[in-house]
Parts: C-alpha cells; structure tokens; sequence
C-alpha cells in the first residue's frame, strides 16, 4: 500500500515545479447559499500538488455543497469568499472575490466580479475533474462512458484518436471494468458503475480530482484499490484530490489531511490524528466513539461505541452504575455494551497487562489496579469492596480464578444485586484455587442462579425498570 | 437482522476483451450512410419512375443521370418533365422533410431522456397547424403559394416561443415545464384548429384544414425545396455538431458541466435548432405522424446511443423512410393519393408495438 506523506510529495507533478510553493488550490472564505439556508459558510482550505484531502462531516454538514462549488455546480455566494486553482496552465482563477485577488496581487482582472465565465467551461474541465455522489443511468457503453473523460481535451470538431482510446481503455484496466467494455450501464451493479465514473475521472487527467464518496457502493477490496488509485494519482503525477468520504477509518488510512464539517462550518482543518478525536466525533457526528492506531497500518481507527441520537438521559444505564468481577479478557465484550448503553462501568482488582485492563482504559472504566501476577492486598480488597457497594448491580464472569485473584471474588459477597454470567459453551470455570473458588461459586449459583451473557443487559434493564 | 455482503458484480462474466473495442464515429457513420445512401438511390430511380404514369426505369436512369449531366436521355420530353418538376422536387421535399423529423425526434429524444418525445414535443406541430389554419381561413393560402408554410413556420415559431417563455418564467427552467408546457401550449392550438374546423361553414376551408393536418407532399415544388433545405441542412450540421455535448448531458447535468459543457447553451441551441427543422418541415409537409418517433428509435437500436452517429444516421433513414412511405402513398391508391401522414401513422404505429413488446428492455434511452 501507498503511504501517506504529504510532505516531500508535492514535488512529483512537473508542473508543480514551476508553481514553487504555491498551492494547487486555495478556498478563501467560501460560502453557498442553497434555498435559503447556508450550506456552506465561509469555508477557507488550501490544497497542494500530491496530497490527498479528505472531507468528512455527517449527513448535510456540506461537504458536497462545497466540493460543488469548487467544481463549478453550484454558484457561492457574493462577497468576499474566492475559489482559485492555481493549475499548470498557470494561475487560474475560477471564482474570485476580493480576498483571494488582493491576497495574491491581483489574480484576476478586477476584483468582486463573477469569475466562473472568465475560465472557459472547457479549461475548467481540464484542470478539474468531478466525480459525483451517484451515477445516473443512461444509454451508453461503459467504454463510450470512459472515452467521454477525453471530451474537454477534443477540438470541437476532433474526434477521438487511437491515443485517446488506449487511455481509456488503460483507465479502465486500472479500474478493473474492461470485461464490461461493450456493456450498458444500466446493466451493471452500482459499485460496477462507480468504477466506470472513476475510469472516466481518471482519463481526464485533471490536476485537481474532486471525488464525493468514490467508495461508498464499492466492495472492501474495490474500496482500497479505488483510494490507491486516488494516491497513485496524487503521488505519481502531482495531482490534489479532494474526497467526501462516510468511512473514517477508511479516510484516515488514505488521505494526507482530513477537514471536518459541522452544519457548514469547518470545524477542524490538520491530520487524522487531529481531526478525528472523540469530541469531534461527539459534538459533529453526534457519536461516542474511540480512536485508536490501527494495528496494521497505525492509521487512526475509529471503533464506535455508540450514537448520542437518544440523549444521555434517555439511554437504559443512565445514571446506573454496573460493577464487573472480570479478568483475562471475560468482561472485555460486556464492558463495550454497558458503556453503549450508558451504564457507569467499573471493575474489580485487575493486574497490569490484563486485557480487560486495557478494555477498561479504552472504555473509561475504573477499576483498582494491581501489579501483574501479585496478590490482591488488603488495600486493593478494600478500595475493590468500596466500588462494589458503590454499584447498583454487580457481574461476575466466569473469569479463572487463582490465588491471586480470590479476593475478587471473595468482594462479591457482599454485592447486594448480584448477577453471574455461566460459563461459555457450558464449560467449567477454572479454578487454581484449590477448589476454593469453585466452593465459592456454588454458594453464589445457589443464591442467585446463572445467566448467560447475552442475556445481562436485558437483565439489568428489567431489574432496573422494577 | 439479515445482512446480505459479497463483492461488486458476482455474476458478471468475463467477456475475454483485451484492448479497446474499433470502431470509430466516421467510420460508424460513414457505414451508415453507405448503406441508407445506396438505399435511397434506389429509392429515388424508383419513385421517380412509378406513378399514374409509369416511366421506363432506363429512360428514369438516363433521366436523372442527364439531370446531373452525365450522358444523354432517351427518354420522351413527358417523361423527363414529369420526373423534372413534378417528381423530383416532391422525392426531395419527402427525403429533406423525413431526415428533418428523424434528426429532431433524436434530439428531443437526447434532450428528454425520454424515448416517448417526438419532434412537435414542445408544441411546435399544433403552432405549425394553427399558423396553416390561419392562413386557409382567412384566405391568405389563396393570395399566395408561399403565405401557407409562411404562416405555419410562423405558427411553429409562436408555439416553440411560448413554452419557452412558459418553462422559464418564475424561477428555475427546467425540461419537465418545458414539456408540460408543450402539452399545455398544444392543447390550446389543437382546440383553435378543431374549432375553426367545426365552425366554418366554407366546406372547402374545412377540407384544406383536414388535408393538411394528414399530411402530405402534394403540393411539393422546386420553390418549397430551396426554401426548406437550407433551414433543415444548416439546422442538421449545427445539431450534428453539438451532438457530443448531448451525449454528455444524456449522461448527466453536472457530468456534462464537470465536462466542460455549457449546458444552458447547448440545451437551448438543440431545443431551437429541433424545433425549427421540424417548424420547416411540418410547413410545407403537414403533420407528419410516427415518423420522428420511431426513426431515431430503431436507429439507435442498431448503433448504439452516440448521438455523434445516431443524429446523422437518423436524418438519412428518416428522409429515405419518408421517402420510402410517401412513393406508398402516391401508388397504393393510384390514381388517387393516400395522405402521407396518414401513412406513416398506419405503418408506424404496428411497427413501434411490436418493437415494444419485443424489445422491452431496451427502449429506454
């Protein structure tokens, strides 16, 4: 896979050369009006050669307004917002206002005048290329459909040459949709179709690739071969690319920079690591979520744990607090779901290096914490008893018990609402205390049975009804 | 909850290609042409031959071949002036006439994204028939030959301006106004024409009316070819020459724009240009049924949807089918005359139910 630098790549494009330190593109202060309402309100972004820009923001936050209005689609509104491309033609200005033009000592002729007619249609085209949410349907062959991408390259009265046809048809070998050259487009699958709209940007050989979710109806695979594609064009020969996507993970692995969208404004502008945080995931997707390296690529990942789309408030475990005797992994999985239901979670006594440990760290769980492989000590009993008769109900998983940690168990007897998850696959808990444990458990099953754990949350949710 | 997951297109099967398909515009077109020229050729020794008074089809040849001066004619003086002023120019009205309603159907077609639109879509035919109507009933058709396709272009010209006008007037323009408009606007002439027709008392008034409204070429001189061919040859190149851009709008608005075409300007060009071709037309011809319906419909079948190719190729097979349809016309009955219009509609409307139940699926454009 390609890596991401965004730095140091922005020298492949020969033309980039002669634009030094220019950027490609540079959005001062834009804003769109669409019926009545700003979609889009004073955004400002730059753009250089070789980097790959990802826009992310939840439904109607404009991402597509503004990838709109930079293609041209959609008119901004008047005032001081500007739009300029700064292409290997030279510098371009598709839509200036006075900020951009002063900015840049005069970037047009006149200031404060519609620039969109000063670029012709057809330059544009060749300079900016627009890859749309949906493709529609329509009459033409899949290899007709690639060739168009040549159109703003044609004279008026010129026709397709051989040339022309082999990038298309190279296009289309990059986007795996040759089988299908003599097919109709409304004979293929959506993700299909979205790979010919790809093949059609990418024989259009734009410097600026405007891209409003290139992935969202393609399979895993075809979703990294697409975003590779995006990088190989921006690294192999000094393209931007701009790319609405819904996948964070997935837009965090591929692109060099990540803006974020939140009701028209931008609200974070820098890195993954620095757009995708759980407040902003909280305050502009209205979800809680968790960010963590990827374990492969050490990209941001964004592991969800659940929407705020009911409030806080309203949610089963508010105002609940759950205490788990856990270890070794066992409550990893019931930790998750409290948390998402809203449950105040805490845990017993857990050693470092303890995966469940680890779980309680990620999730915002307290617990009382041990050295690895040491015995729980009277402070650790005690602190761990204080948490249990804290909590308004008590879990206790079918966790190995040893020596070390017999205490935790030993706290549960004192646990007023009292609920044991069985074991898995009707297996045996192990016990390396001398049948101390298993002794324990017995008493415990006796007094209040056993449930097994996909059934602990509507429990705790009847219980706590009554 | 039942989650359905696999990858893109698990049934599609390898076609086993292995570079870019041939076959270019020209040379589409140029196949085209060939075979609808070579066609028409023949077409036009025939129908200059038959007739209430059939010509020998050697002296037809020589004829024509002295016409365009090569070698001399065999033929009697009757003959030739037969073929010269009453043949040739009524085959040449048939063909410019024909070729105008294919290319416009396969404009509107393009524009619409529909292959239901016809040439008169926007009204242009009823303005047409109310502009004839016009000129019948007020007797203007009597002062001169020339004031009936007069008034009629006129008529279309009115037509096409309203719903123009109807279609951008407070706020947005778009083609679903355009087209309803249309309806509305040919509603409107249509009940003009029947009135005029139910209420005049000049029997003679209302046959013209009649006759002309089922279309036909009759009254086809040399005059009425030099004033419609060059309105419907300029008006075919300029549709010809915007033909990509109509592909790209088939493809999408905002595709088309991201493309580098000037959508507003090359929609209203294609909706003028058709309208106007199809106002000439329907001039000096009358209401031509089916003819701009199911032309560009089966040529595209044959040719695919590149309008590059499917715009030129639907002139020639419109005017050889006209062609074709209206040396029908002049025999069937002979020696009395069946009305084109009527025609075509009688041929053409069989044909376009039996290419849909046939051809089901593919009529969309």
């Amino acid at each position: 896979m390609t890596s991401a630098t965004s730095e140091g790549s922005a020298g492949a494009g020969s033309a980039s050369v002669a634009d030094g330190t220019r950027p490609l593109l540079r959005v001062d202060e834009l804003s769109v009006v669409l019926g009545g309402s700003r979609a889009v309100n004073s955004v400002s972004l730059s753009l250089d050669r070789g980097v790959v820009l990802g826009v992310v923001g939840a439904n109607g936050s404009g991402k597509t307004t503004l990838l709109r209005a930079i293609a041209g689609l959609v008119e901004p509104e008047p005032g001081n917002g500007g739009i300029a491309i700064f292409s290997s033609g030279g510098i371009a200005p598709i839509s200036s206002g006075r900020s951009v033009a002063e900015a840049d000592g005069g970037l047009g002729p006149g200031s404060g005048e519609p620039g969109l007619e000063r670029l012709s249609q057809r330059d544009r085209a060749r300079m900016i290329a627009y890859m749309p949410q949906q493709a529609d349907s329509h009459p033409f062959s899949v290899f007709e459909a690639v060739l168009m991408g040549r159109y703003p390259h044609l004279g008026r009265f010129q026709l397709e040459g051989a040339g022309d046809r082999a990038m298309a048809w190279e296009a289309m070998e990059r986007t795996g949709v040759t089988e299908f050259a003599d097919r109709k487009i409304d004979e293929l699958s959506g993700g299909e179709r979205q790979r010919v709209v790809l093949a059609r940007v990418l024989v259009q050989q734009a410097d600026l690739l405007l891209m409003d979710e290139p992935t969202a109806a393609l399979d895993l695979r075809h979703q990294m071969l697409t975003m590779d594609l995006v990088r190989e064009e921006a690294v192999g020969r000094g393209a931007g690319a701009i790319v609405v996507m819904h996948d964070l993970s997935l837009a965090a692995r591929f692109c060099d920079r990540l803006i974020l969208l939140n009701g028209g404004r931008k609200v974070a502008d820098g890195s993954p690591w620095e757009v995708l945080t759980p407040d902003n995931l909280r305050s502009a997707f209205g979800v809680e979520g968790l960010v963590e390296p990827d374990p492969v690529t050490g990209r941001p990942h964004v592991l969800l744990l659940g929407s705020e789309s009911s409030s806080q408030e309203d949610r089963v475990g508010s105002g609940r607090r759950v205490h788990l005797i856990c270890g070794a992994g066992s409550g990893r999985e019931l930790m998750h779901q409290l948390r998402v239901a809203g449950y105040t979670v805490t845990a017993g006594v857990l050693g470092t290096g303890d995966s469940d440990r680890e779980a309680a760290d990620r999730l915002g769980v307290g617990y009382v914490s041990a050295p690895p492989f040491s015995g729980i000590t009277d402070e650790q009993h005690s602190e761990h008893r204080e948490l249990v008769r804290a909590a308004d109900h008590v879990v206790l998983l079918p966790m190995a018990v040893g020596v070390n940690n017999l205490r935790n168990l030993e706290a549960v007897l004192t646990a007023e609402s009292l609920m044991m998850v069985e074991p898995p696959d009707g297996g045996k808990v192990a016990d390396f205390a001398g049948g101390r444990a298993l002794e324990l458990r017995r008493e415990l099953i006796d007094r209040v049975g056993q449930v097994p754990e996909s059934a602990v949350l509507f429990e705790l949710a009847r219980v706590g009804r009554e | 909850m039942l989650v359905f997951v696999g990858g893109d297109g698990a049934g599609g099967g390898s076609s086993g290609v292995s570079g870019p398909p041939s076959g270019s515009v020209l040379k589409r077109v140029g196949g085209g042409a060939l075979v609808l020229g070579a066609a028409t050729i023949v077409m036009v020794i025939v129908a200059s031959a038959v007739g209430p008074f059939n010509i020998p089809i050697s002296h037809t040849v020589s004829t024509l071949l002295d016409l365009i001066g090569i070698g001399d004619s065999a033929a009697k003086p009757t003959e030739r002036a037969i073929i010269q002023s009453i043949r040739l120019p009524r085959i040449f009205l048939a063909f410019l006439v024909g070729s105008a309603l294919g290319i416009s159907g396969g404009i509107m077609q393009g524009l619409f994204r529909n292959s239901m639109a016809d040439p008169g879509i926007i009204g242009v035919s009823s303005g047409g028939a109310t502009g004839a109507v016009a000129a019948i009933a007020s007797g203007a058709s009597t002062v001169s030959t020339l004031f009936l396709p007069l008034f009629a272009f006129i008529g279309s010209g009115v037509a096409m301006a309203a719903v123009f006008l109807i279609a951008s007037t407070g706020g947005r323009f778009s083609m679903m106004t355009l087209l309803l408009g249309g309806i509305a606007v040919g509603s409107f002439l249509g009940a003009i024409t029947t009135a005029t027709i139910v209420l005049t008392d000049n029997l003679s008034v209302q046959r013209q009316i009649i006759f002309w409204i089922a279309g036909g070429m009759d009254t086809a001189r040399w005059e009425s070819v030099r004033i419609a061919a060059p309105i419907i040859v300029t008006g075919a190149l300029i549709a010809v020459f915007v033909a990509r851009d109509l592909n790209l709008l088939l493809v999408g608005e905002d595709e088309a724009r991201a493309l580098g075409v000037r959508v507003t300007l090359v929609r209203n060009t294609l909706l003028v240009t058709a309208s106007l071709i199809t106002g000439a037309a329907v001039a000096f011809s009358g209401i031509i049924a089916f003819v701009g319906l199911i032309v560009p419909h089966v040529v595209r079948l044959v040719v695919g949807a590149d309008h590059r190719v499917l715009l030129p190729l639907s002139a020639l097979a419109g005017g050889l089918f006209l062609l074709i349809a209206d040396t029908a016309a002049r025999v069937v009955l002979s020696p009395a005359e069946l009305r084109v219009g009527i025609l075509t509609a009688l041929i053409g409307a069989p044909f376009f139910i039996y290419l849909l139940v046939r051809n089901r699926t593919r009529l969309s454009i």
